[in-house]
């Protein structure tokens, strides 16, 4: 039996692929299907994607002909290309792994109708068949087009790692292709759970409460690294968070929290609110778990909460403050490079949360 | 990429467009017969474009969610679940729209519909997602199927019907706004916006409109199926550029029977107004403009009207001027335009 639902709060499987392949500057992503599929990606990721924008004709005499007339154009630029196949052409029976045999072409099955986002970034990976290269450096794991602080995170891991002296050797989704096909390293770190390749041995994640062990982990494998300034900088922040949420707290009760999105972010979130206002999570509703809109309004609702954090579908089901943590938040104009990831991201995390409830509270 | 792409690829897919219609009846729910990342794409993007309009409301959307189970067993079955989940909730209309993924798998979609015990009020949308044409198709096909549901009753003099306006684009109640404003001028109200923002007992005033008003050439096949099948006349699109504010002020008069001296005072009253309106861009008499790419076919037209009506004179070497990416509707849309040329002379 299976499950319909209402309002899917969850991109379709071929959205994920694309989310992870424009992620590697150098190579072209074709989206196989038709101008209604390729639209979706386009706008929500904001990155060049390509189409073979199919017709019904070819669906009736086979689309083999025109995905190699697309993919040749742009492999005559002299990028690779990487194809992201869609529903229709999934289920005529065409060959299309075999169509570019003894080419650089990627393909990727991953039609909408084999899963959601999550199932589309794991198909991409297994796609791309990333090799590890022996060398003393570390991957940076997790960014992702769907996540809403891919390239904030990016830049605060990049900060961090740069601080304690350990090498960056690849950023999974944010790198150049060809250094991709060089090797990963043996080891990575992320910057948020839900989105990881899966690439290296995982040393643990960048988010604010997870970083003392992450570094412990990290310590085994490099020795030499410097510690001792992030420790010391992630202690300041620590205290500056406990020295607002006590202003806060001096004025207010702690936030009754409603938490969704990706479950590392619902986690993440949850243990924030929790140390530094000793809140109630009324709800946490993880992505992987639940994508009926109308089970997450109901679940909200009952929760009455005065704090939302999720995405502007959950903002749109109850009257309270709230701080975007998942795609989509149409609440604001966002164009700088948030972070939510790494020492700065937790300040920044509980700085948009702290703001979010005065704004309520003055209202 | 060196390719060039016909406009018939790029039109979208029919099931986008089917719910753009489907989605603005209030107390109706859409069934989206497909996986569950069509309807995903589906209602976030009109989340944001609610959210452009300081609105977060999302339309109620059941997706059956096909996945490799029913691609390979059927999604009849899971259709047949949507409907009763739809059911459940009492809606006065429940929309049935297809993608392109049941129409290849072979589901009768119409038979599972047919056959439910909520059938009197089910409309089956065929679209078929990119199957079934492009998204203008959608509307089309949504249009039509939902007119079927009504039959032509007694006239109520001087009411229009709108059908089809864009319920995507960001300015559609200002130029609701227009056209409502140059009807006032003949008496004449719109009964129904079909379909926006409507509920599904309103649908029946189809049948008692007066006339049809067109939105654009977009949704012709549908406006003018539903004229022919109401017996009543239509106007084919809503007013773009100065003159043509004039002229769909006639035409909607003609199509009421209205007395031409009534009318000829209208046009005479719009035209005053338009003289006073212009007079606020006088600054911009004697300026040398270049118009540039046409982003829209009838820009060049409805800019070149405005030009000379301001005395504004093209040539290859002047200021570039920007164009709205639409075609302008009536006065209120040529004003816009104009205040953005005089933004670029006064830069």
């Amino acid at each position: 039996m299976t499950s319909c639902m209402e309002n899917p709060v969850m991109p379709c499987a071929m959205t994920g692929a694309c989310a992870v392949l424009s992620g590697f500057s150098g190579l072209s992503v074709v989206v196989h299907g038709s101008s209604g599929c390729y639209y979706y990606p386009r706008s929500i990721l904001r990155a060049q994607l390509y189409s073979t924008y199919l017709l019904e004709s070819e669906i009736v005499f086979g689309t083999v002909d025109r995905l190699r007339e697309v993919v040749s154009s742009l492999e005559a630029e002299g990028k690779p290309v990487a194809v992201v196949n869609t529903c229709i052409p999934a289920l005529t029976g065409e060959d299309l792994a075999n169509a570019f045999e003894g080419t650089n072409a990627v393909f990727v099955d991953s039609p909408g109708f084999s899963g959601n986002a999550e199932a589309g970034v794991k198909a991409a990976y297994t796609a791309l068949d990333i090799k590890t290269a022996d060398v003393s450096a570390v991957n940076i794991d997790g960014v992702c087009g769907l996540d809403l602080f891919a390239r904030g995170n990016l830049h605060e891991a990049r900060r961090m790692l740069s601080l304690l002296g350990i090498p960056v050797r690849l950023s999974f989704a944010a790198d150049s292709y060809s250094k991709l096909k060089d090797g990963a390293a043996p080891f990575s770190v992320s910057v948020n759970p839900a989105w990881d390749s899966g690439v290296g041995e995982n040393l643990g994640s960048l988010l604010f409460l997870d970083i003392k062990d992450t570094m412990s982990a990290l310590e085994k494998r490099f020795p030499n690294a410097d510690y001792a300034a992030l420790e010391e900088e992630w202690k300041k922040a620590d205290e500056t968070m406990f020295y607002y949420a006590d202003k806060y707290l001096r004025k207010y009760t702690p936030p009754v929290a409603a938490v969704a999105g990706q479950g590392s972010y619902c986690r993440f979130a949850s243990a924030m609110l929790t140390r530094y206002f000793g809140s109630d999570i009324a709800v946490s509703l993880p992505r992987e778990e639940v994508v009926d809109y109308t089970e997450v309004s109901e679940k909200i609702s009952a929760a009455e909460p005065d704090l939302i954090l999720g995405s502007t579908f959950e903002a749109s089901v109850y009257d309270a403050a709230f701080f975007g943590i998942t795609h989509p938040d149409r609440s604001r104009i966002s164009m700088s490079a948030r972070a939510v990831s790494g020492v700065e991201g937790g300040v920044m995390f509980m700085e948009g949360v702290l703001n979010a409830l005065m704004d309520y509270h003055k209202r | 990429m060196q390719e060039s792409i016909s406009e018939k690829r790029l039109g979208g897919c029919a099931l986008g467009g089917s719910l753009a219609v489907t989605s603005f009846i209030r107390d109706g729910i859409t069934i989206i017969h497909s996986p569950q990342g069509c309807a995903h794409q589906m209602f976030s993007a009109y989340h944001a474009m609610a959210a452009d309009s300081d609105s977060f409301s999302i339309p109620k959307v059941i997706v059956s969610n096909i996945t490799n189970r029913e691609v390979i067993f059927g999604g009849e079955e899971a259709l047949l679940e949507a409907l009763d989940r739809a059911d459940a909730e009492n809606p006065a209309l429940i929309s049935v729209v297809t993608s392109c993924v049941p129409e290849t798998i072979g589901d009768d979609v119409e038979g599972v519909c047919a056959s439910h015990a909520a059938a009197d009020k089910i409309v089956y949308v065929p679209a078929s997602g990119f199957l079934g044409g492009s998204s203008q198709d959608g509307e089309n096909i949504a249009l039509i199927s939902i007119s079927k549901r009504v039959s032509p009753s007694e006239i109520v003099p001087r009411t229009a019907v709108i059908i089809g306006e864009k319920n995507l684009e960001s300015e559609v109640e200002e130029n609701y706004a227009e056209v409502c404003r140059l009807l006032s001028r003949l008496g004449i109200s719109v009964s129904l916006r079909f379909c926006r923002n409507i509920s599904a007992a309103d649908i029946i005033k189809l049948g008692t409109a007066d006339f049809f008003i067109i939105r654009d050439e977009r949704v012709e096949e549908a406006g003018r199926t539903i004229a022919e099948n109401f017996g009543r006349p239509y106007v084919s699109s809503f007013p773009s550029g100065l003159s043509g504010c004039v002229r769909f002020i006639r035409e909607a008069g003609l199509a009421c029977g209205i007395s031409e001296a009534e009318i000829e005072d209208a046009v005479s009253a719009e035209e005053a107004y338009q003289a006073e309106q212009l007079s606020i861009f006088k600054e911009l008499s004697g300026m040398k403009v270049s118009l540039g790419f046409e982003p829209f076919a009838g820009c060049h037209a409805v800019a070149r009207e405005a030009m000379q009506r301001l005395n504004i004179h093209e040539t290859a070497d002047g200021m570039e001027i920007k164009l709205p990416f639409y075609l302008p509707v009536g006065l209120s849309g040529v004003l816009k335009m104009l205040y953005l040329w005089r933004r670029e002379k006064r830069k």
